[in-house]
């Protein structure tokens, strides 16, 4: 019998190419432009520099050491006026990023311990990473003019005054083999997932369908039990899901590379990959067995799953990376299966992790399913029997 | 007898569906349920078919306790909802081929269970094609072929023939003849079109509010209020026999006297129609 319940899911399935289309190319999409988007985050420099406008009421001969300086950076494009300084609008009307109005003595204003203005304008959207990004250039270069003049004073001989930044330099460490956190590592493993509670859509409406149609009822009224009627459902849309994982895997390791991004590393234990894709898939699939029986409607289940999903992602870490959330929101993602998927993901794609350090993920996966699945048995069974 | 219910009741948030309800349902005939929409009718199919749990009351199935018996219950009776309870997306063969496999209908006498269906709905010449594509009246055989599968001793249909044309309902309701008289089925047939009622099946019984207000043969129901119409030039004269056939032995003396014509008599219910709307008292329903 299980065989035929089975036939005919997969028929069910493979006939809905549009339901199945959109569980693979919603989540491509998503890959490649969050990975596109996300690029700079992880990276030492970004493709388009910041404009940045400098200003002071005369070109003095500190204004072009500080000039000289400030454009040995990945991040900023300098350039000088000598004009505008009050008008803040050139932001605009001339599309610059930054605006900065710097007294041409500063230097000795500084040296005769006199207190300097140094004016920081921006554009309204700029993140206050980047402004204090380019504050940190300016202090950095203003101190190293400083010192320079000093030992220059003291007749030490300084040749260039070395720049400390340049020897520090920063390496994410896997737990196995080193390599580099890139947003192809971050994105593939969230949208992923994503894609994976979005099985949602399509498992929801075929059981609306044979709920609405009598097609349940009538199986009911056949001596059969409906524990292969549930399981009936969970392999083919099991077996979408690793299509699924498989499909995203190659599109990181194949097509970011050509798009510009950087490539997919898989570091870690094909087989925990495998197991934890299996759990996040099970635990998708009972969540949308719970939706599509407390649903009546089609409508209903799209809504009520397509918020819910949306809501665990952004919980979950898969909208706005977990660590820029405060220490409340954090704390709060812990609730969301999305974000057990995604931590034990991150911990075996980009830190190479062991079963070990993602047991409590697979653990709470597994419970999480499990009572879904309980759950969505107990509503079949209890709907229309009353 | 197929089915013996005794005092049978149900009731849903205080309100109740079926109220001391009794029936007796004889082995092979087709028994017609008659009801206006909330009478109870599809509560009562759902209570004998275990998709809704009755409150109180007893009931047998050829002989069987309902209670202690569902399996094999449930393995003699197929129920035919009126919605197509199938699979759109799949072939006919499809969908009788998964009902077959949940019918535990074993491999090798899967395939002579579906050409069975398949012969007895006419279905041979869509057997491969998507049910979304069938017309309304194939879409209704097929739904039927589904319940013919396990070859049942007692089959329901819930209005079977529900929004289909004039000639798809004929070949339907022969196709529902021809199941009874070959393979000896109980059918319960529920329906709000009387004419079909009034040609298919021996018994009736008409439900309204809770109650089985009538339960006759159809002759009988039609015939009851022992109506005698006679039709004359211009001229329509009913008279109620009930109480005796004074009265009517007066009018053909009156109309032999003034020397009328008459064109047509009839005796009892023009129709079940008739009979129908005059006992559930012709008011509006939800």
């Amino acid at each position: 019998m299980f065989k035929y319940i089975l036939k005919k899911e997969f028929l069910l399935i493979f006939r809905n190419l549009h339901a199945l289309l959109v569980l693979f190319v919603m989540p491509s999409v998503f890959i490649i432009i969050m990975s596109l988007a996300l690029k700079n985050t992880y990276s030492n420099s970004i493709d388009v520099k910041f404009e940045v406008l400098l200003t002071s009421e005369n070109k003095s001969k500190d204004i072009e050491d500080l000039l000289k300086k400030l454009q040995n950076n990945n991040f900023f494009n300098i350039s000088y006026s000598q004009k505008s300084s009050d008008d803040k609008t050139i932001l605009y009307s001339k599309n610059y990023d930054f605006l900065i109005k710097i007294p041409a003595s500063y230097l000795k204003d500084i040296q005769n311990n006199k207190d300097i203005n140094v004016d920081v304008f921006s554009t309204a959207d700029m993140s206050i990473q980047n402004i204090n990004l380019l504050k940190s250039q300016i202090s950095s270069n203003i101190s190293k003019q400083l010192i320079k003049n000093l030992l220059i004073q003291l007749d030490v001989n300084t040749q260039e005054t070395k720049d400390f930044n340049k020897s520090i330099k920063h390496h994410y460490v896997s737990k196995e083999n080193s390599f580099n956190i890139t947003s192809v590592q971050q994105s593939v493993p969230a949208w992923l997932i994503f894609s994976m509670f979005f099985i949602l859509i399509p498992i929801s409406n075929t059981f609306i369908n044979e709920k609405n149609f009598g097609t349940l009822n009538r199986i009911k009224s056949i001596n059969v039990s409906m524990l292969p009627i549930l399981f009936g459902k969970i392999v083919p849309y099991y077996v979408i899901n690793l299509f699924q994982v498989l499909f995203m895997i190659l599109i990181g390791i194949y097509l970011m590379p050509i798009l510009g991004a950087d490539s997919l590393q898989i570091k870690g234990n094909i087989f925990l990959i495998f197991l934890l894709s299996s759990l996040v898939s099970l635990s998708a699939i009972s969540f949308a067995l719970v939706i599509a029986n407390i649903a009546n409607k089609s409508e209903d289940a799209t809504t009520i799953g397509g918020i819910s999903n949306i809501i665990l992602a952004a919980l979950g870490g898969i909208m706005v990376p977990k660590f820029i959330m405060p220490q409340s929101m954090q704390e709060l993602s812990e609730l969301s299966p999305m974000s057990w998927a995604l931590d034990s993901f991150l911990e075996v794609f980009v830190k190479g992790g062991t079963f070990v350090d993602i047991k409590e993920y697979i653990l709470k996966l597994t419970l999480f399913a499990i009572i879904c699945f309980i759950i969505s048995y107990i509503l079949l069974i209890k709907k229309g029997s009353k | 007898m197929a089915i013996k219910i005794k005092a049978l009741n149900k009731s849903y948030d205080n309100s109740k569906v079926l109220e001391n309800l009794n029936l007796e349902i004889k082995e092979g005939e087709i028994f017609g349920l008659l009801g206006p929409n909330g009478a109870g009718k599809t509560t009562l199919i759902s209570i004998l078919n275990y998709l809704e749990k009755k409150d109180s009351g007893q009931i047998k199935i050829f002989g069987k306790t309902y209670e202690k018996n569902k399996n094999y219950i449930q393995s003699i009776s197929s129920y035919v909802p009126q919605s197509y309870a199938f699979y759109p997306d799949l072939t006919a063969y499809e969908n009788l081929e998964f009902f077959a496999a949940l019918y535990k209908i074993k491999s090798s006498s899967m395939k002579d269970a579906i050409n069975s269906s398949i012969e007895m709905t006419a279905l041979e010449k869509y057997r491969n094609k998507q049910a979304k594509t069938f017309s309304g009246g194939l879409k209704r055989r097929l739904n039927i072929a589904i319940g013919l599968l396990n070859n049942p001793k007692i089959l329901y249909l819930d209005e079977p023939t529900v929004g289909i044309d004039p000639q798809s309902r004929k070949y339907i309701l022969d196709i529902i003849k021809n199941i009874n008289k070959d393979k000896k089925t109980t059918i319960i047939y529920t329906s709000h079109y009387m004419d079909e009622i009034e040609y298919l099946c021996d018994e009736i019984a008409i439900l309204d509010k809770a109650y089985i207000i009538k339960k006759d043969s159809k002759e009988n129901l039609i015939n009851e209020n022992a109506l005698v119409t006679i039709y004359c030039e211009n001229e329509e004269i009913k008279i109620n026999t009930q109480n005796g056939y004074e009265e009517l032995l007066n009018t053909f003396e009156k109309i032999k006297q003034e020397n009328k014509k008459i064109k047509k008599i009839n005796y009892g219910n023009k129709s079940l129609e008739e009979m129908f709307l005059k006992i559930t008292k012709q008011d509006l329903r939800d």
